[in-house]
């Protein structure tokens, strides 16, 4: 089904909502709320785009995530914070040999995976912040080919890890123990099916279906596979500022696609056609009209 | 009535003016030796090959055109610290050719071939992208047209690819034919600098 941009939240500039100089990460609750991190703030938003929290974190924040207790995670430079609901800070997790580019979180259960772009891994931690083993950085290249600086990663219900590996052109799959379970993709610079480019896709996220989203750069896009790699939807090529990269994705309860335009610092909104509602159909900045 | 001027005043005249020229001459001499050699150099964030934020452009080869040499004293260079050695680099390959039976593109970029692919250690026959690869420019064969530098600037590729100017190539030209047709101004008389000198 066709996807359309519906709504644009925040944005570059000084106001509480707006970010200064960068919008990194992003995530979604169960409740559909918002929750962007960048500069040294995490900011929520509600489904509708308003801002209802804000919080300042002790670094740049680089990755959030968001547990079902709404404990908030966020990956900065050589460590870990988690928040409360409220925002208040509960833990500080310091590893800097361990989270020295911690660029995407994920939760199952009791584990916590951090995407350490640093040393190209996945760090695997319990919720006490213990570490306990690494994933991905034993094979033949030492961890996950990201000539463009990110690793991302999501986790789905069944404790599978999704991960782009943006130098192969693939998304690999993983158990939590590591062990690689199954991949798809491959070059192709024009066939929109392929991941084109030097190094796609970049990040990735999973929508209520099971159905893998992804996003690009040179140029921005985003792409919705199965879960077999049969490339569904293509969308998002002229919502972008072109020189974005590693823009962060993620998706709601309802299949609502968001993702970061690192330029313009703002989260653009997609709905499937048959998932927009009377309060989202024009797109708008908040409170603006189009 | 006016004066005929002699033989010996045309030859004064002429001797003076020998003497102010050749003294002019030697007053620019020694002002540029008191001063900081120059040369021409390309100013990679004016130049719109390189320079960051521009992006959908078509690339500019006025460096290999314009040179009055008939091999540009223009060369890319590639910076090994910020490549990322990529199993398909855009400024090797062109990415949009179709895809051979390898899974890589079919056509290389460089008009000149002047780009050399090397695996980094043996290649795992099962997955050759389970590998990073060397890329060398070939300075006999590149001309500095610039289409790798494009194809290599960010977001798209690195940026570990820029033009430089071969000072033992260039003929040092004081009105260069390059510099007058470069339409960004990034073609410029810098001071000379090590760095320069050996990138």
């Amino acid at each position: 089904m066709p996807y359309q941009r519906v709504r644009l939240i925040s944005g570059r500039g000084p106001a509480a909502s707006q970010f200064a100089d960068a919008l990194r990460g992003l995530a979604v609750d169960a409740a559909d709320r918002i929750y962007a991190v960048g500069d040294s703030a995490v900011k929520v938003f509600s489904p509708e785009g308003e801002l209802v929290g804000l919080w300042q974190t002790e670094r740049a924040g680089w990755a959030i995530a968001v547990a079902k207790d709404r404990t908030v995670f966020v990956g900065q430079t050589d460590q870990a914070q988690l928040f409360d609901p409220a925002g208040h800070l509960t833990q500080t997790w310091k590893d800097p040999q361990r989270l020295g580019l911690p660029t995407a979180v994920g939760l199952c259960g009791e584990h916590v995976l951090v995407a350490d772009a640093k040393d190209r891994c996945i760090r695997c931690y319990d919720l006490d912040g213990r570490f306990r083993h690494s994933i991905g950085g034993a094979g033949r290249m030492r961890g996950f080919l990201i000539p463009n600086g990110h690793l991302d990663l999501t986790v789905d219900a069944d404790g599978v890890l999704h991960v782009p590996n943006p130098g192969k052109h693939r998304v690999e799959r993983y158990d939590l123990s590591g062990r690689l379970l199954g991949q798809f993709g491959r070059f192709d610079g024009t066939d929109p099916a392929g991941f084109s480019g030097c190094c796609n896709p970049t990040n990735i996220a999973l929508l209520p279906s099971g159905q893998v989203v992804v996003t690009e750069k040179a140029p921005p896009r985003i792409k919705v596979y199965e879960a077999d790699g049969r490339l569904l939807e293509l969308f998002g090529q002229d919502d972008f500022d072109p020189r974005c990269k590693n823009m962060d994705v993620a998706a709601d309860s309802r299949g609502r696609v968001y993702v970061v335009d690192t330029i313009r610092l703002h989260i653009c909104v997609f709905a499937p056609a048959e998932a927009q509602d009377a309060t989202s159909r024009p797109a708008t900045r908040e409170g603006q009209p189009r | 009535m006016s004066e005929q001027p002699t033989r010996r005043d045309v030859l004064g005249h002429a001797v003076r003016g020998t003497v102010l020229i050749g003294l002019g001459g030697l007053a620019a001499y020694l002002g540029r030796r008191a001063g900081p050699e120059t040369v021409w150099q390309i100013d990679c964030d004016r130049c719109v090959n390189s320079r960051a934020g521009a992006v959908g452009v078509d690339v500019c080869e006025r460096c290999a055109t314009e040179c009055v040499l008939p091999l540009s004293a223009v060369r890319a260079v590639n910076d090994y610290a910020k490549c990322g050695r990529c199993y398909i680099c855009p400024a090797y390959f062109d990415i949009k050719s179709a895809v051979n039976a390898q899974g890589l593109p079919s056509q290389k970029l460089c008009p000149r071939d002047a780009i050399d692919r090397k695996p980094i250690g043996w290649v795992d026959p099962d997955d050759p992208a389970n590998n990073y690869y060397e890329y060398v420019i070939d300075e006999r064969r590149c001309n500095g047209c610039g289409r790798c530098v494009l194809a290599c600037k960010e977001p798209a590729g690195l940026g570990s690819i820029r033009l430089v100017v071969r000072y033992d190539l260039c003929l040092d030209c004081n009105r260069c034919s390059v510099a007058q047709a470069c339409p960004d101004d990034a073609y410029l008389r810098k001071p000379l600098t090590s760095g320069e000198a050996t990138a």
